[in-house]
């Protein structure tokens, strides 16, 4: 049997030879794609293989390259943990590129030179920092990946908008992961290595010997991870970026990107901290920031009416919700671990979860753009009945992130939010903060509704001519759509794997979620159960009531009338009497209007006391040669024309040089 | 050669400098892992002071490195400059009558390099350092235009007054121990020692444009750009840190306040040319200054090597390399938009991806290779820096970590934009003219492409040979 780290290796291989072989073919759009579309399927197979062998336990390193003078060496490893992640990026990486052959004719102006390939070292990059185990060559696969991200990302070269958001995407990112290097510097100073064993070792002993140094690695650490996965106020470059990006990148940054700094979050906060009583605090860290960015997120895709910008928000709303989770766990893993191994599945789960339905949510809203050009909610309306399938798949992934059950989403939201109450009850401040989650879902669901009702439903234009996408664009959608159905009614499917990455990075052996039953559901078990989700006894329940209700609707034998709605007896276009998206929720918009504040950066400007000080030229060099210029003038000014001048000159000279001579002497 | 030759200048001039790469790369390779050193001419009025020969050849990792940035360089340049000086240059048109003159300096402009890179003592040192003053003198003020011949000027006065206190140290050390030797240094006493290391270190800065003698490079920018391009990645400055380098290394007796002093003037020099970055207009101009800052860097490597830590010295060293090929892919882009649109103001450019995509991804390359972005050649010796400088204790290292990470993200953050603001976005009417360059400039530009990204892989094994 090879081991799953050679599959990745050779997953990465394949990618970066796709890259260039997709260069080659870079004249033809269409071809170019499916030359892609075929590396990265046989990446995905290798990295599928990968997942299969890591899922069973950690493999064994290996060790490609050696630094001997940094004591670093380019060693990759692949276990459960980063298993789960390698399938996100994986099928996110798959789908996206499937999607986008056909999505990027929509880019007429803009050569796919500058997508697919580049596309392609993306997403090698993001396989790379979720297997290697050495913090240098991690941060150089990590910004590889923002790199090449930020390429995508400023894909529309004439777009203004989408430079602004790239360069604001960029430097933020790049000072995230300077904080980084900072951190493996200070640790690496201490240690001499930057393997993550030694990481490990070494920060729990300055937690001992040096708690203050110890802390700030930490919040670098905490920093950098932090504002790769969006978490407010480091995720603002995720509003911007998300949007202007072609739309097969959003769902890559979204579903996949993103997800890397909350796998950065797991590896620090479950792994290297072990378990040491700091964790308590930054748990609380993690979960404020969280439900802070939960908060602010979901109410203020509230508030947008582009629908990639709503997405884009919604995910730091979602992310929030992933790092909420985490702080639980993070809180509860010196004491409690079963409570502890609870929200960190449930954060985990949700990442998965969310790589699913916010992928399938963006490619949703891709398909729009692509078929009619708009992403202005207002300006869209009806397209249920032209766009059957991106209206099922879209209406699929709203419910799921709102958390409606039996989607995928309920399952991972449950999970996070019961480990908040039963947390909440040692201590109060996670009731708290759950109570905020569990009414903010109500928020993503009113967002998501939005789209639904405002792009959708309502009464098309007369004159709107538009059809369905081509079939390779529908494919990613439903397949996404479907897992987040599967994954909704067995979550246990998923469950497993995430529970055994948990034990595996956290060392913690006592199991909170029972998923061993395929058809009895999930048991929480704090000590003794505590709680139970049954997803299909739910939904025979449900497939009961609806029954019943249909049998009562027909034995009453009510009458279904159709008719026009009634505008008070006035003809009115389509447009005019639709609900638009900037209609809905006044009340709240009101009310929080100035939740997510903006402003424009100004570069400072340079005192100019201290631009002259600096200009040596102008106080220094020029007067310098001037004043040297001058005296040669003097000099020359001796030269009279007259022998008997110059004779006195010799004899005054003559007289000095007696002079010096006879003091020298004597 | 080249004057006699006239007409044919173009190809003989590149026909040598390809065969000079091929000696370059031979030698590197053949004394790999050792040093060599053969001496040929004495000196006969020196007779009875110093009997051994003072001239020769003296090859160890340190030279390979730098004959590795010297000449593969050199040689680009040499290719770029036979499609870059002809008359369809929109900036400067030139006449093939200036060939003979243009690659006569040229070569002797490497050629004296390559004596800097493989000098065995400070005099033969000395000797090619101000034929290199000399050469970029005429180079500089190649177009002979009123601005160019002032900077021309500026240049050779301003190196000279570094080299005048180059003449002195090699005095000083001469008349004290009769002899030339970098090992010489060692036997000084130690407040000699200090001064001859003093006077050494203007004439590094001088020579390298650091702070307080900076004035004259964004000046020189005056020069046809691949000279430009050669100067800044390769030749004359490289050749004040490379000074710094071999002083530091033979013998590691640096006394460490000299040492901070090189890095507190390295750190001043980094912020001073960061400073100059927000009012520059002119591209070149504001490459000269990113030049100055890294020369700076590779000075903070260098220092924090005489403080003690040899993975800093590494880095430092690696530094030149690296910045070499990265800088020089900046310039020949900037000579690429010059000799294509006839401008190169930041402010009349924009949109110019989409005609000249080959030079937009060389140049995005070169720019986040240069600000120092994992994977590109830059990170690599800013982060040796950078490491080095925490293996020192007290609180030196991470006073540097926080000062080089601050700077590093400003300049990235700058830089990125005026990419975005040149390359991004739609088109101005002067730039929608794309005729594209020719193929030597596009050659030349991937060769480079290929070095920013190599350059650590070729650097990395050299400069591990280096240290105590």
């Amino acid at each position: 049997m090879v081991d799953a780290v050679r599959y990745v290796e050779a997953s990465i291989v394949v990618l970066i030879v796709g890259s260039l072989v997709s260069l080659l073919f870079a004249r033809r759009r269409k071809l170019c794609g499916w030359v892609s579309f075929a590396f990265v399927c046989a990446s995905s197979v290798y990295t599928g293989l990968a997942v299969v062998g890591g899922c069973k336990g950690a493999s064994g390193e290996h060790t490609i390259l050696q630094l001997p003078q940094l004591g670093s060496r380019l060693t990759l490893r692949v276990d459960p943990l980063s298993a789960i992640f390698l399938a996100i990026v994986a099928l996110i990486a798959l789908l996206s590129t499937l999607y986008s052959v056909r999505y990027m004719e929509h880019y007429a102006h803009d050569k796919v030179a500058k997508f697919f390939p580049v596309l392609l070292l993306c997403v090698a990059s993001m396989t790379g920092v979720l297997v290697c185990t050495d913090f240098l060559f991690f941060l150089i696969f990590w910004e590889s990946m923002t790199l090449t991200s930020y390429f995508l990302v400023t894909f529309e070269s004439e777009n203004a908008a989408s430079q602004r958001a790239g360069l604001k995407y960029f430097i933020i990112t790049h000072g995230a992961t300077l904080c980084m290097v900072a951190a493996a510097l200070l640790l690496w100073r201490t240690s001499g290595s930057f393997h993550f064993d030694a990481i490990r070792q070494t920060l729990s002993a300055l937690l001992n010997t040096r708690p203050f140094l110890a802390h700030s690695i930490i919040f670098l650490f905490f920093l950098g991870f932090a504002t790769k996965a969006g978490i407010l106020p480091m995720g603002d470059w995720l509003p911007d970026a998300h949007p202007v990006a072609p739309s097969g990148m959003s769902a890559t940054l979204s579903g996949a990107l993103v997800k890397l700094g909350i796998y950065g979050l797991v590896r620090l906060f479950c792994s290297f901290l072990v378990v040491s009583p700091s964790l308590r605090m930054w748990g609380i860290i993690l979960a404020l920031a969280g439900t802070g960015s939960l908060f602010v997120g979901n109410l203020t895709a509230l508030r947008q009416t582009d629908t990639k910008r709503l997405m884009a928000f919604s995910t730091i709303g979602q992310i929030g919700y992933i790092c909420l989770g985490l702080g639980v766990g993070a809180y509860c893993l010196p004491m409690y671990p079963a409570l502890a191994s609870i929200a960190l599945a449930g954060a985990i789960l949700h990442a998965v979860n969310h790589a699913c339905f916010k992928s399938c949510l963006f490619l949703g809203a891709g398909s729009v753009l692509y078929r009619t050009g708009q992403r202005d909610m207002d300006k869209l309306g009806g397209l249920a009945g032209f766009m059957p399938y991106t209206t099922g798949t879209t209406t699929i992934a709203s419910l799921s992130i709102a958390g409606v059950p039996p989607f995928n989403g309920f399952a991972s939201k449950w999970l996070i939010i019961a480990g908040c109450v039963l947390a909440g009850m040692r201590f109060p401040l996670f009731l708290v903060l759950g109570l905020i989650a569990l009414f903010i879902s109500l928020a993503t669901l009113a967002s998501f509704l939005t789209v639904l009702g405002s792009v959708f439903l309502g009464k098309a234009d007369p004159d709107i001519r538009t059809r369905e996408v081509p079939i390779s664009m529908i494919v990613p959608q439903v397949v996404l759509a479907a897992l987040c159905v599967l994954l909704g009614i067995f979550p246990q499917l998923m469950l497993r794997f995430v529970g055994h990455a948990v034990a595996d990075v956290t060392g913690i052996t006592a199991a909170g979620v029972d998923a061993s039953r395929i058809w009895g559901g999930l048991f929480l078990i704090d000590g003794s159960p505590v709680a139970f989700w049954s997803p299909l006894a739910m939904l025979a329940a449900l497939a009961i009531l609806a029954l019943l209700s249909y049998a009562i609707q027909r034995a009453g034998g009510a009458q279904v009338r159709s008719v026009p709605v009634w505008y008070c007896g006035e003809e009115h276009a389509p447009a005019t009497v639709r609900y638009p998206a900037s209609s809905f929720y006044l009340p709240f918009k009101h009310a929080f209007q100035g939740i997510y504040p903006s402003g424009k950066v100004h570069v400072p400007r340079f005192p100019a006391p201290l631009r002259r000080a600096l200009d040596f030229d102008q106080w220094l060099y020029v007067p310098a040669v001037r004043a040297m210029d001058a005296a040669a003038d003097r000099v020359s000014r001796t030269h009279v024309g007259i022998p008997q001048i110059y004779l006195l000159w010799i004899v005054v000279g003559a007289i000095v040089v007696t002079g010096i001579l006879l003091w020298v002497k004597g | 050669m080249c004057v006699a030759l006239k007409r044919g200048a173009r190809p003989a001039a590149a026909v040598i400098a390809a065969i000079v790469t091929g000696l370059a790369v031979w030698l590197t390779w053949s004394t790999y892992g050792a040093s060599y050193t053969k001496m040929g001419g004495a000196l006969p009025w020196l007779h009875g002071i110093v009997d051994r020969p003072v001239l020769g050849i003296f090859i160890d990792p340190l030279a390979s490195l730098m004959l590795l940035v010297v000449v593969p360089i050199g040689l680009l340049t040499v290719l770029y400059s036979t499609s870059y000086l002809t008359e369809k240059n929109r900036e400067h048109p030139v006449g093939s009558e200036h060939y003979g003159r243009y690659y006569f300096w040229l070569l002797l402009f490497i050629s004296s390099m390559v004596g800097v890179a493989i000098a065995p003592n400070f005099l033969q040192f000395f000797v090619f350092w101000e034929l290199t003053t000399l050469c970029s003198w005429a180079l500089i003020s190649f177009h002979q235009n009123e601005r160019s011949l002032r900077a021309g000027f500026k240049a050779i006065l301003m190196t000279h007054v570094g080299s005048a206190f180059f003449l002195l140290a090699i005095l000083i050390l001469f008349v004290r121990t009769n002899s030339f030797d970098f090992s010489a240094l060692g036997t000084l006493p130690d407040g000699l020692r200090s001064w001859v290391l003093l006077f050494l270190m203007l004439a590094a800065w001088a020579k390298a444009a650091q702070v307080p003698l900076q004035t004259w490079l964004p000046d020189a920018m005056e020069a046809p750009t691949p000279i430009s391009a050669y100067l800044h990645a390769a030749a004359m400055v490289k050749a004040g840190v490379y000074l710094m380098a071999r002083t530091v290394s033979s013998g590691w007796a640096i006394p460490p306040g000299m040492s901070l002093l090189m890095a507190g003037m390295a750190l001043l020099t980094i912020f001073v040319a960061l400073s100059f970055y927000f009012v520059q207009d002119d591209l070149k101009r504001l490459l000269a200054y990113s030049t100055i800052a890294h020369l700076g860097y590779v000075l903070l490597g260098v220092a924090v090597g005489g403080l003690g830590s040899t993975l800093g010295f590494q880095g430092g060293v690696l530094h030149i390399i690296c910045h070499g090929y990265s800088k020089a892919t900046l310039f020949f882009c900037a000579g690429t938009i010059a000799y294509v649109t006839g401008t190169r103001t930041i402010s009349e450019l924009r949109g110019l991806g989409r005609s000249m995509p080959l030079t937009a991804t060389a140049f995005f390359i070169g720019l986040l290779s240069v600000t120092g972005v994992p994977p590109l050649a830059c990170f690599w010796s800013k982060f040796m820096i950078l490491s080095g400088a925490m293996r020192l204790s007290g609180p030196i290292g991470p006073l540097i970590l926080v000062f080089i990470l601050c700077e590093t993200l400003i300049s990235f953050g700058w830089m990125l934009y005026i990419g975005q603001k040149i390359f991004l976005g739609a088109p101005l009417a002067v730039v929608q003219v794309p005729s594209d360059p020719p193929r030597a400039m596009n050659a030349t530009l991937i060769l480079l492409m290929i070095g920013c990204v190599a350059a650590p892989l070729v650097g990395m094994p050299l400069v591990q040979l280096m240290g105590k």
